[in-house]
């Protein structure tokens, strides 16, 4: 069966929604220099590229009109290249490349560009018109529930306290502003063109931060509860993507492709502690792939918040010097449907820069779900 | 005529950068300069710094975030060059001759020669202060004496020399009056001028008095307070706004300026207990406490004052004195032979008896010194206003029997009154015995005149109709702080008939000093509790009657708000055709915090206005959710500027910065629009439904998850959102506004007969706040 590999990995710089440089600047316009970028610099013919598959959790407004179709467009990519926006909320462009790896394997194409984008400044996070529907809230509430209380729930249940989770914020904006400083984020950001300006830094790094200014915060979705702002990813504006290819494809076009896609998994868990949701789908992937989470040299854990990360990295025994070592979410920020193809490129990414054999990415997604996948390096 | 487009301020202290944030506020570009701090690496960091904080400072000086970024910050090393472009140049520097008249020199320089120069300096001559500068700069120099803090004090006195020359003097006069909203009280060029000198007397002699007739603060501020139309802070109150530190400076160059002999001296005294609380760090709101403090220790707030004799705080009381019940002249605090009547006499009597030995020497114009105490003390009624009501001659006698010498004006006047109404116009007394008219100036129209001259059209308990002239008929709530009960709103029925047939427009005004606090609370909690709900369900309905009438009257209608206009208030604006807005207007439906919804049509009104095309995004959520939002949390707009972005007010709505002019240029509007009226198409909504009514509610169980919001906020909020969210329609439904209304009135009723609802009634009558149930 032909295997799919992850050959390229570009991403717009993350920055503050509604403050940040990219407030001003539409998501497709910028998911279209992403997109752009990363064909230029992988090498692959545009031609032979089958799909633009897009990720994007509130795919409405700027995002609406399946935003992928017209992200080729504005990248001006061959009218042959198709284009599909999907859903999976925060899971959404980690689950474009599961899609293409399964086009690839069943022989349905040899290249896609598997996209994410957010603009949580433009499109606000519940979209425009969120509309629930009250009989099935009036079975279920925590289909709907809302993010900050899914994380104040993991807290608890886990027994997450306040001073960890401020801990593990403080590692996140510790590991990414060295990993900046150092020259190491420079290579998978692409500048966009913002109002007469050029963006090509991160904007939601705060190298300030420490555990005293965090504790200073006061709970931002429960009275007495112990998830702060601080300890949240923030509401974020950015693209990534990722370039898909066949193992075949990259050897004949001469690609260098970062890793191989190993295994994939997705599954449901209970909405109101949706944070959790990534030790069923690592079990799952694991299982799939027979390894061991101990065979994980590199790990990409979604920060959504601090207190799901860590219930999820204790339930998983995930190893501290393998996990998110440029900085996660907390840190560089959360677009939803562009934070899948950023932690997958960088696992793969840092598969290469950091040597070992396995890399496992992995995201809690809203509404009670786990997204996972293995990938080796080449 | 060139007029003034642009305005340099120097010095970004309290006074420079508040004058400058209030320029901006006029729409009116300014650059706000200081000096480079010493070794600063940000050469521009004191302006700069100035604005930072006033952005973030309440009561805020800005009016708008738009007008903040009006202010260019610059220092006086790199950017006095830029002074070429200002219109008019303001110095608010500190308060030294030597340094005052360097800058001059260096203004002087690059300045254009028609630009106007004006110190905003309280106690140094303008004599003084032009001495040694060119002969062009004493031609545009004059003094603008603004009052902290300078958006919201209306006070600006205006001192011109005799070489000032008087077309730059009076484009500065008029720009302060029509785009900084002042009142402009020319002043003679005297130490103090007008309100400081006679205010700082005033302060001086009631601390000092309080001290000597031992009163303990809270006594002080309560003789000299309500009964003489005095802010209730008193003076004690007062001085912890103001900062205790600053009055040592300001008495101390005032006795410096006033001649040997002049009764200022007679009112300082050495007050040992007020300078170790200052060099303790005791200097009022801005430092550890003042006279009052509030004491947070234990977790708890306890409202403080501090003992006279002992330098220590003990828990604040409200002083219940025998003296003063009953009073409703304050003559008859006067009156009392005990130590309240004593100090009432000391105090206010030598106040009375200094204003009147200004009149001269300060101004030849009473009436001036009244307004400037009226503005610049907010005083409810001026110095002579009060010798009016106490008696001239009652005060020259008592002022005879106390061995004080009798000041000439009050001899002149004998047992006359300074004010008087002669054929409809309201006169006042001149030095030398006269009385000329009052006459307002150019675009200044006061409905108290009108009513000195004239009978209502109709009127009730609670209202008045009057003829405004040019066919336009002005309708006045009269009511307690302008109330709304069912006289209000019967009387408004009956002048749109009236207007209908007889006039040509309609302007809702009045001269409170707050346009409605909304509908009379009291009335609503009396008739709940005896059970009466059909007549409350009565009064909700003819309301909406009345303002739909108004809405759809065959003539415009122009609502003119000052002040605050909540609730039903509110909801008057929102069924005008347009509103003239003084900028010193608080607009909200504010309904929710005493646990009700808008019920005469607000919801329906904001949530047309959101759903007017461009607003906001598509779809049935964003005009609710939005309204929602503004609604539930009874957001008040703090300007009529922010207003216009929540949607109270209309884009093209007017504003007026001089409340003296809101009624003449409501009026104007009224009379654009009466060409051609046609009244307004009903507006018909998409809404959400039962979908939309969840998504704010969940949103509100967010805000009580965090602790924001409280069980009965909660309650409060369904039913809000039940309303927006149009109760049971389906999307595809047109809802029309009766079906609104009819939620609104359905809601209303739901929660009127809440225990919880009522407590917060109950709550507001007593103390002013809503219970948090």
């Amino acid at each position: 069966m032909t295997k799919a590999v992850i050959a390229g990995y570009a991403r717009s710089p993350f920055t503050l929604a509604r403050k940040g440089a990219l407030a001003r600047v539409r998501p497709d316009d910028f998911a279209a220099a992403v997109v752009r970028d990363l064909i230029a610099r992988s090498g692959v013919k545009p031609e032979d590229i089958e799909d633009l598959i897009v990720g994007c959790a509130f795919p409405e407004a700027e995002q609406g009109f399946n935003v992928a179709r017209l992200i080729g467009q504005i990248a001006e990519l061959p009218e042959t290249v198709a284009g599909m926006t999907i859903n999976r909320f925060c899971g959404s462009s980690m689950h474009a490349v599961h899609i293409a790896a399964g086009q690839i394997a069943m022989g349905a194409g040899d290249v896609f560009v598997c996209a994410g984008v957010e603009s949580m400044s433009r499109v606000p996070m519940t979209g425009f018109n969120p509309m629930p529907n009250p009989k099935l809230y009036e079975k279920n509430p925590g289909a709907y529930i809302s993010m900050g209380d899914t994380a104040e729930n993991v807290a608890q249940r886990w027994q997450v306290s306040r001073e960890d989770q401020e801990a593990f914020a403080v590692r996140s904006h510790r590991l990414a502003t060295e990993a900046r400083d150092q020259g190491r984020l420079a290579d998978e950001i692409v500048a966009i063109p913002a109002n007469g300006a050029s963006v090509s830094e991160d904007g939601c790094i705060r190298p300030d931060t420490t555990a005293e200014s965090l504790s200073e915060l006061k709970p931002a979705f429960l009275e007495g509860g112990t998830v702060t702002a601080g300890t949240s990813s923030p509401l974020t504006d950015g693209a990534a993507a990722v370039l898909v290819c066949s193992e075949d494809y990259a050897e004949r076009a001469g690609l260098t492709p970062l890793a191989r896609v190993v295994s994939a998994s997705v599954t449901g868990c209970d909405p109101t502690v949706m944070g959790i949701g990534p030790v069923a789908a690592t079990r799952k992937v694991l299982a799939r792939s027979g390894l061991d989470i101990k065979d994980m040299d590199v790990v990409e854990l979604n920060e959504a918040f601090a207190s799901q990360a860590l219930a999820c990295v204790r339930e998983l025994g995930i190893r501290e010097e393998t996990l998110n070592l440029d900085g996660g979410a907390i840190a560089l920020g959360h677009p939803l449907g562009a934070s899948g193809a950023r932690i997958l490129g960088k696992a793969a990414s840092l598969l290469n820069r950091e040597g070992g054999r396995y890399a496992l990415a992995t995201q809690c997604i809203g509404g009670g779900q786990g997204i996972a996948t293995i990938m080796e390096r080449m | 005529m060139a007029g003034i487009d642009k305005v340099a301020v120097i010095g970004a202290g309290v006074m420079g950068a508040g004058i400058a944030a209030h320029v901006a506020n006029a729409g009116v570009k300014v650059l706000l300069l200081d000096i480079v701090p010493e070794g600063a690496e940000n050469r521009n960091a004191l302006a700069e710094g100035a604005v930072a904080r006033m952005k973030k400072a309440d009561p805020a000086p800005f009016m708008s975030p738009r007008a903040a970024k009006l202010v260019e910050t610059g220092n006086l090393e790199d950017d006095l060059d830029k002074l070429a472009e200002a219109d008019w140049i303001i110095e608010a520097v500190v308060e030294r001759t030597d340094i005052k008249q360097a800058l001059y020199a260096k203004i002087d320089a690059v300045r254009r020669p028609e630009t106007a120069v004006s110190s905003n300096t309280s106690t140094i001559p303008l004599a003084t202060l032009v001495e040694g500068q060119s002969e062009a700069f004493a031609r545009a120099f004059m003094i603008t004496h603004f009052f902290n803090p300078p958006r919201y004090m209306r006070l600006m006195e205006l001192v011109t020399g005799p070489s000032t020359d008087t077309d730059i003097a009076g484009r500065v006069a008029d720009f302060a009056d029509r785009r900084l909203g002042k009142s402009v009280i020319a002043a003679k060029d005297s130490p103090g001028f007008i309100a400081n000198r006679l205010g700082v007397t005033w302060i001086q002699l009631a601390v000092g008095q309080a001290f000597e007739q031992e009163l303990t603060v809270e006594e002080a501020d309560a003789v000299i307070g309500r009964p003489f139309g005095i802010p209730k802070t008193g003076v004690f109150g007062l001085l912890d706004l103001v900062g205790l530190d600053l009055m040592p400076h300001v008495g101390a160059s005032l006795a410096a300026a006033l001649p040997e002999g002049d009764a200022f001296h007679t009112s300082r005294r050495e007050l040992p207990l007020i300078e170790k609380m200052i060099a303790d760090g005791y200097t009022g709101r801005k430092g550890k406490g003042g006279f009052y403090r509030l004491n947070r220790e234990g977790g708890g707030r306890q409202k403080e004052a501090i003992d006279l004799s002992t330098g220590r705080y003990g828990p604040a009381r409200r002083p219940r004195l025998a003296e003063l019940e009953g009073v409703r002249n304050p003559r008859q605090v006067f009156d009392d032979t005990g130590r309240i009547g004593r100090y009432a006499f000391a105090v206010m009597g030598g106040t009375l008896a200094y204003a009147a030995r200004l009149v001269g020497e300060a101004s030849d114009d009473i009436a001036a010194i009244d307004e400037a105490m009226r503005l610049g003390y907010n005083w409810k009624w001026g110095p002579f206003e009060l010798i009016d009501r106490i008696g001239g001659a009652y005060l020259a006698k008592r002022l005879e029997e106390a061995g004080e010498p009798v000041p000439e004006i009050l001899e002149t006047l004998g047992e006359r009154t300074f004010y008087r109404v002669e054929d409809g116009r309201r006169q006042v007394l001149q030095p030398d015995g006269s009385y000329a008219d009052i006459v307002r100036a150019e675009g200044v129209l006061l409905l108290a005149d009108i009513k000195l001259a004239s009978e209502p059209l109709i009127r009730n308990g609670s209202a008045a109709a009057w003829d405004i002239g040019d066919g336009i008929v002005c309708f006045e709530f009269t009511s307690q702080q302008n109330a709304l009960d069912e006289e209000v709103v019967s009387l408004l029925a009956s002048t749109i008939k009236l207007v209908k047939r007889n006039h040509k427009a309609l302007v809702v005004y009045n001269e409170g000093s707050n346009f409605s606090v909304g509908a009379n609370l009291g009335l609503a909690l009396f008739a709940a509790n005896i059970a009466a709900w059909g007549e409350i369900e009565r009064l909700v309905a003819l309301g909406q009657k009345t303002y739909s009438a108004l809405k759809y009257a065959p003539f415009p209608v122009v609502s003119a708000p000052s002040g605050m206009a909540l609730g039903g208030g509110c909801e008057i604006l929102l069924h005008s055709d347009a509103v003239q807005a003084h900028a010193e207007s608080y607009i909200g439906l504010v309904e929710c915090g005493v646990g009700i919804v808008p019920g005469w049509g607000g919801c329906k009104e904001m949530l047309a206005r959101w759903q007017e095309p461009g607003a906001l995004p598509g779809g049935p959520m964003p005009a609710p959710s939005k309204v929602f939002e503004t609604v539930s949390m009874a957001t008040v707009a703090k300007s009529a500027e922010e207003a216009k972005g929540l949607k109270f007010l209309r884009a093209d709505d007017g504003i007026t910065m001089n409340r003296d002019r809101l009624l003449a240029d409501a009026k104007a509007r009224a009379l654009e629009l009466v060409d051609g009226y046609r009244p307004p198409e009903p507006h018909t909504y998409q809404l959400p439904g039962p979908s939309g009514r969840l998504a704010m509610e969940m949103a509100a169980a967010g805000f009580a998850r965090r602790g924001i919001a409280t069980p009965h906020d909660l309650v409060v909020a369904g039913e809000l959102a039940n309303v927006l969210a149009g109760g049971d329609c389906d999307l595809l439904d047109e809802v029309g506004e009766d079906a609104i209304l009819e939620l609104e009135r359905e809601s209303f009723m739901r929660l009127v007969r809440t225990s919880a609802t009522l407590d917060r009634f109950e709550s507001v009558l007593e103390t002013g706040k809503p219970v948090r149930n």
